[in-house]
C-alpha cells in the first residue's frame, strides 16, 4: 500500500502475520480470507491517498505560480482516472459484485472529462437552459460569453444583475437540427461564400427560414418554466424580459458591436418568437459581411441566447473605466439618458456626459447636461415606445452625483475582477437601485504598453518598500490605498478597491476579498482557503510578509507585484498598465481546461454516508467516488471481521474506551489478550489490547485532557452565524458517521476514525527493529467551513513536523510520514497522534484565528510532554 | 550580450509556455523571443546568437534534442536550458552529455526557472569578465 519502502514494511508484517495464524489457505464466504480483504483495504487506502494528493496538486496549478500545459492536464486527468478505477476495482475485490454502479457512474464522470479534454461540451451537460445562478465564467462555451460575464458578475461580486436564465449552445445546436434548419442555412451560406449571391440575398433567404421553424416542444417548454419560476420568485402579475444574443466569439477580440440584436421588453408568453428573432439577427447580411471581414467562418456560429428581466429603469447608459483615446488622463466615462439605455448604446440619442476621476472619490471633472427630449420606455403589453419629457426635466442631469460616485465604484469593481478596462451597460431603477445589464472589455485605441526597459528599469525610479518577501498565492497586480485590517470590526464598509493588509490569513477575511484589490499577510498558507478564493477571484495574494501590518500606513498608496514579489511606494504607472495589456493567464485556453476538468474532479457532494444519496448514482465527481468506496471499503472490513466474521483465524470485539468513541478492533495476530472472548457481542478492555502500537495510540487517545469539554468560546456567537447549516451537528455531538475501525497484530496497526466529520487514518508498526518502524498519518476534514479545516490541518501540521514527522499539507489534507525512529521514540508519537485525534474532535471550532493555531500547538506539545511520562506509569506499559 | 542585456529564446509548441514566461522575464530586463515551431527557432537561432536558449523537448518535426544539438554547435557558450513534460532519466542524461545547463520537468514554478535562469546569468557573466 504506502508507498514504497513502508509498503514493503508492511509486506513483511502481513506476511508475519499470515504466518502466525496459519490462515493462507483459508477463506471466508466472500471468497477471500480477511488478510486478503485487508491487503485491498490497505490498497484502498493507498490509492485513496495518492489521489486526493494530485487532486490539490491540480488545484495549487491554478494560482499563476506555474507554468503547466496540456499535457499535465492530460496526464493528470488520466493519472487520477485510472487510481479511481483501480479504487473500483479493488472494492469490487472485496465486496464482488455489490457496488457495480459505481462503473456507470466512473464512467458517466470520465466520458465528461474526455469530452472537456478534447474541447467537447461535456455529454452529460446537456441542459438547455441554465437559469443565471448557476452560471459562472468558466461557462462561455456552453452559455456564450455575455451571459457568463454577467451571470459572474452577479454571482461573484455581489452586483445586481437581471434576473434571468440562458437558452445554452445545446440549445442552438436542437434548433438547428430542427427540420433540417442548420442544413438549409449551410446550402445558402455556402453559396454565398462562393460569391454565387450576395449577403442580402443569403440574409433574405435565410431569415424567414428561420422564423418560420418551429422551435423544438422541449426547449419551448423549458424557456417557459424558467421564466415562470422568475415570476413566481418575484411575486409580480406579469414580467418581461429583454432577449439577448450571446453568441460565441461576441465581446472577444472582435467586439460584434451591434451586429446582433436584442429585443427589449417581451412579454414572457412571446419568448420563443424572441428567440427565434435574436437567431434570426445572426443572419443579416451586416453580419454576415462582418464576418467575413474579421474571418470568422460560418461554422463558427454558435448562438446561445440570454433572457434578462426588465428593469424599469429611471435612466440607463453605458460606463467606460477608461477614457479609451486617452487612457493615461486616468477618467472614467459615463453616459446616460432617461428611461431605457437603447439610445445610448446605438448611439441614436442625445445624452448626458460625465468625466470622473478613476481614483475615489471620483470626483467629477467634466459633465455636459444635453437636452433630452424623449425617452424609450418599456410600452405596457410589451414593446417599447418614446414619450416626451416635461420640459423641467430635460436639462436634469440624468445621474445624481452619488449615483456616479456608485457606478464609478461597481465599474472598477467589475474591472478589478476581469483585470481589463470595460465598457459596462447599467441602469438606475426608480428606486435608485444600480443594475449591470452588460459588461465586456474595453478596446483602449491608443494604449502604450510600457516596453520591457521600462519595466526592468522600475526598481531604480520608484521606491520598493519590501522584496523578496513572503510567498505568492495568486499572481498579478495591484495598486490602491492600503487598508489594515485589526478586528472584525474593520472588515466593515471595506472600500472598494483598496489593499487589504493583515496579520493572518483569515478565512473572514474571503466575505470582503471580492472588493479587495489585492490582499497582503504575515502568516497564511498558499494551500489554504484564503488562497483558493484569492484564485477564484484572481485577487493578487502575497502571505507570510514580514511585519508587513507595522511597515506600511492606513491609506498609503502602493503597488504590489506579487509575481515578483516586491511592494512599491505610490502608484507604479509602468507596472499597472502593464497588468492592463497583458494578456490575464488565468483566462488562457491552458486555465480554462483545468478549471473545467476540476469541475468534474474535486467537488465532494458525498458526504455523510447515512444520507439516501450516498448512492453510486449520486456521484458527481470523481472525489465523490474516491469517498465513496473509502466508506464501503471500511464497512466491508468491520462487516467481514466483526460482524459475519468467516474467518477462524482473527478475534474481533468492541473496544470498551473511557472517551465517547466506538471501536471496533479486529486481531490479525497477537494484538490481543489470548484468553479474550470476541465475536459480535464482545467487549474489549483497552488493557486487553497486546498490539504494541495500539496501545500507545489508546494512551493518547484517552488522555482526558485531550476531551475536556470546556465552554465554547465567548466569540463563538458572531462565528456561529457564517457556518453552514450542518455544522452545528458536528459541536453538539461528535456524530460518528459510519464505523470506526482497528485492525491490529501485535507489532501493527491500522486505524480508520470518523469523528464527526473528520476523517483520520492510521497506518504503523512498531518492532525492536528500528528500521522496519514507520508511522503513517492522515487527516482529512469533512463538510463544515474549508477556513477552519484548513487551518487545523495547519494546527497539526505543525504539531507533528515538531516531532519529526515528514509533513504535506493540501488544504484540509493532512499526510504526516515518520520512520526508522527507535522503539521508544516511535511510540511517543503515536501516542501523540492519540492525543491528535481527541484534540481535533472538537478543534475546528475554535480555531476562531490564526494565533490560535500557535496556542493549540504550543498547548499539545505541552500536554504531550507532561502527560506522555505520566501516563505511562499509570498504566505501567510492560512491552509485550 | 546586446547593452549588456542578456537575450532568451524560447522554443516550446505550447503556446501558453511562452505567454506565462515572456512577460514575465520581460520584466526583469532580459530580451526575450519566443518561438512554437522548432524549424523557425532554428532558422532564427543561424541569424543571431543567444545567450540562453529555453526548449521543450517533445515537439513536431525537428524534436528539441536536435534543436539543441544544432544551437551548441553553432554556439558552444549559448546555455540551454532544457524544460519537458516528459522528463525520464535517459533524456536528462542525454541532454546533459549535450552540455546543457539544467533540466526542468514540467509543470514547474515560475520561481524555479528564472533562479535557473539567473544562474545561467551568473555564469555568462563571469566568462565575458575573464
Amino acid at each position: 500500500m504506502l508507498h514504497g519502502e513502508t509498503g514493503r514494511m508492511f509486506d513483511r508484517a502481513i506476511n508475519w502475520a499470515k504466518n502466525l495464524v496459519n490462515s493462507s489457505g483459508r477463506s471466508s464466504a466472500s471468497g477471500l480470507s480477511f488478510i486478503n480483504t485487508f491487503t485491498r483495504f490497505r490498497e484502498i487506502l493507498a490509492i485513496n491517498n495518492q489521489s486526493l494528493e494530485l487532486i490539490a496538486d491540480a488545484n495549487d496549478k491554478l494560482s499563476g505560480e506555474y507554468i503547466f500545459d496540456t499535457h499535465y492536464i492530460e496526464t493528470t486527468c488520466i493519472k487520477i482516472s485510472s487510481l479511481v478505477e483501480k479504487l473500483i476495482f479493488a472494492l469490487d475485490e472485496m465486496a464482488p459484485g455489490k457496488y457495480l454502479a459505481l462503473h456507470d457512474a466512473f464512467n458517466r464522470i470520465h466520458y465528461d472529462i474526455e469530452d472537456i479534454l478534447a474541447g467537447r461540451q461535456p455529454r452529460s451537460e446537456n441542459r438547455l437552459i441554465i437559469p443565471y445562478s448557476d452560471i459562472n465564467r468558466d461557462m462561455g462555451d456552453e452559455v456564450g460569453g455575455k451571459n457568463a460575464t454577467l451571470a459572474q458578475v452577479g454571482n461573484f461580486m455581489g452586483i445586481r444583475i437581471p434576473n434571468g436564465f440562458a437558452a445554452t449552445a445545446v440549445a442552438f445546436a436542437r434548433y438547428m437540427e430542427q427540420d433540417g434548419l442548420g442544413e438549409k442555412i449551410k446550402q445558402i451560406t455556402d453559396s454565398w461564400e462562393n460569391d454565387e449571391i450576395d449577403s442580402r440575398a443569403a440574409s433574405s433567404r435565410i431569415q424567414p427560414l428561420i422564423l418560420a421553424t418551429k422551435i423544438p416542444a422541449d426547449l419551448r417548454t423549458e424557456i417557459s418554466a424558467a421564466a415562470a419560476a422568475i415570476k413566481k420568485r418575484t411575486g409580480k402579475k406579469k414580467i418581461f424580459f429583454a432577449v439577448r444574443s450571446s453568441a460565441w466569439g461576441e465581446d472577444s477580440e472582435h467586439s460584434f458591436a451591434g451586429q446582433y440584436s436584442s429585443i427589449l421588453n417581451v412579454p414572457a408568453s412571446k419568448l420563443c418568437e424572441a428567440y427565434k428573432k435574436v437567431i434570426a439577427s445572426a443572419y443579416s447580411a451586416s453580419a454576415l459581411e462582418y464576418r467575413r471581414r474579421i474571418g470568422y467562418t460560418e461554422k463558427e456560429v454558435i448562438m446561445p441566447v440570454g433572457f434578462q428581466q426588465m428593469l424599469n429603469p429611471m435612466c440607463s447608459g453605458v460606463l467606460y473605466t477608461y477614457d479609451p483615446v486617452a487612457p493615461a488622463r486616468e477618467v472614467m466615462i459615463a453616459t446616460s439618458t432617461w428611461g431605457l439605455g437603447a439610445p445610448v448604446v446605438s448611439g441614436t440619442a442625445a445624452v448626458d456626459e460625465f468625466y470622473m476621476e478613476r481614483e475615489p472619490p471620483h470626483r467629477v471633472v467634466q459633465t455636459k447636461i444635453t437636452a433630452k427630449l424623449q425617452a424609450l420606455v418599456q410600452a405596457e403589453n410589451g414593446g417599447t415606445k418614446v414619450i416626451d419629457i416635461p420640459e423641467n426635466r430635460q436639462m436634469v442631469s440624468s445621474l445624481t452625483k452619488e449615483q456616479l460616485s456608485e457606478l464609478a465604484d461597481t465599474g472598477l469593481l467589475i474591472e478589478k475582477n476581469f483585470r481589463k478596462p470595460q465598457d459596462i451597460e447599467f441602469g438606475f431603477t426608480h428606486e435608485g437601485e444600480l443594475t449591470i445589464l452588460q459588461t465586456r472589455p474595453l478596446a483602449l485605441k491608443s494604449f502604450n504598453a510600457p516596453s520591457a526597459s521600462e519595466l526592468a528599469a522600475i526598481k531604480d525610479r520608484y521606491k520598493v518598500i519590501k522584496e523578496h518577501c513572503g510567498t505568492t498565492a495568486q499572481d498579478g497586480i495591484a495598486t490602491g490605498p492600503v487598508h489594515i485590517i485589526h478586528s472584525d470590526d474593520d472588515l466593515k464598509n471595506f472600500p472598494p478597491g483598496a489593499i487589504l493588509v493583515t496579520k493572518f490569513a483569515s478565512p473572514k477575511l474571503a466575505s470582503v476579498l471580492h472588493m479587495a484589490a489585492a490582499v497582503i499577510t504575515e502568516v497564511g498558507s498558499v494551500t489554504g482557503h484564503l488562497a483558493t478564493v484569492a484564485r477564484e477571484y484572481r485577487v493578487p495574494a502575497l502571505f507570510n510578509c514580514e511585519n508587513i501590518t507595522t511597515i506600511l500606513k492606513e491609506r498609503q498608496e502602493i503597488t504590489l507585484d506579487a509575481e515578483e514579489p516586491a511592494i512599491y511606494e505610490g502608484v507604479v504607472k509602468e507596472l499597472k498598465y502593464y497588468a492592463l495589456s497583458e494578456e490575464e493567464i488565468g483566462e488562457t485556453y491552458e486555465y480554462r481546461l483545468l478549471r473545467r476538468v476540476l469541475k468534474k474532479i474535486e467537488p465532494l457532494n458525498l458526504v455523510d454516508p447515512t444520507e439516501k444519496n450516498f448512492r453510486p448514482e449520486a456521484c458527481q465527481t470523481l472525489h465523490d467516488i474516491i469517498r465513496f468506496v473509502h466508506e464501503k471499503a471500511v464497512q466491508t472490513i468491520v462487516d467481514q471481521g466483526y460482524y459475519h466474521p468467516h474467518d477462524p483465524d482473527t478475534a474481533a470485539g468492541k473496544l470498551k474506551l473511557g472517551v465517547p468513541m466506538d471501536l471496533v478492533v479486529i486481531d490479525i495476530g497477537g494484538g490481543l489478550a489470548e484468553d479474550i472472548e470476541t465475536g459480535k457481542k464482545a467487549i474489549i478492555k483497552p488493557e486487553q489490547i497486546r498490539s504494541v502500537p495500539m496501545k500507545a495510540l489508546i494512551q493518547g487517545i484517552t488522555n482526558p485532557k485531550a476531551w475536556t469539554n470546556e465552554p465554547v468560546p465567548v466569540d463563538m456567537g458572531s462565528f456561529m452565524s457564517s457556518l453552514t447549516r450542518t455544522f452545528s451537528a458536528e459541536i453538539t455531538s461528535p456524530r460518528e458517521l459510519g464505523q470506526n475501525l482497528a485492525v491490529i497484530s501485535l507489532e501493527y496497526a491500522n486505524v480508520s476514525l470518523r469523528l464527526g466529520y473528520h476523517f483520520t487514518m492510521i497506518d504503523t508498526y512498531i518492532s525492536d527493529n528500528m528500521n522496519d518502524n514507520y508511522a503513517y498519518f492522515r487527516f482529512f476534514g469533512g463538510v463544515t467551513d474549508d477556513a477552519r479545516r484548513a487551518r487545523r490541518a495547519r494546527f497539526i501540521g505543525a504539531v507533528l513536523s515538531h516531532y519529526d514527522f515528514r509533513i504535506d499539507l493540501h488544504g484540509d489534507l493532512v499526510v504526516a510520514r515518520l520512520k526508522k525512529l527507535d522503539k521508544e521514540a516511535m511510540l511517543k508519537r503515536v501516542y501523540l497522534l492519540g492525543l491528535l485525534i481527541g484534540v481535533t474532535r472538537q478543534l475546528d471550532v475554535r480555531m476562531v484565528n490564526e494565533q490560535r493555531v500557535k496556542e493549540y500547538t504550543q498547548n499539545l506539545i505541552e500536554l504531550l510532554e507532561d502527560g506522555y511520562g505520566k501516563q505511562q506509569n499509570q498504566h505501567t506499559y510492560t512491552g509485550r | 550580450m546586446e547593452n549588456n542585456k542578456i537575450s532568451i529564446l524560447i522554443l516550446d509548441d505550447e503556446p501558453i509556455v511562452s505567454k506565462r514566461l515572456k512577460p514575465s522575464l520581460e520584466k526583469k530586463g532580459y530580451l526575450v523571443e519566443t518561438f512554437t515551431e522548432s524549424e523557425a527557432a532554428l532558422k532564427r537561432v543561424k541569424e543571431k546568437k543567444f545567450d540562453i536558449v529555453i526548449t521543450d523537448l517533445k515537439m513536431e518535426g525537428l524534436s528539441g534534442m536536435e534543436f539543441l544539438t544544432e544551437v551548441k554547435k553553432l554556439y558552444p557558450d549559448t546555455e540551454v536550458i532544457v524544460i519537458t513534460g516528459f522528463a525520464t532519466m535517459d533524456t536528462a542524461k542525454e541532454s546533459f552529455q549535450k552540455g546543457i545547463f539544467d533540466f526542468l520537468a514540467k509543470p514547474f514554478k515560475l520561481g524555479e526557472i528564472t533562479s535557473v535562469i539567473q544562474r545561467a546569468e551568473e555564469k555568462i557573466r563571469s566568462n565575458s569578465q575573464s
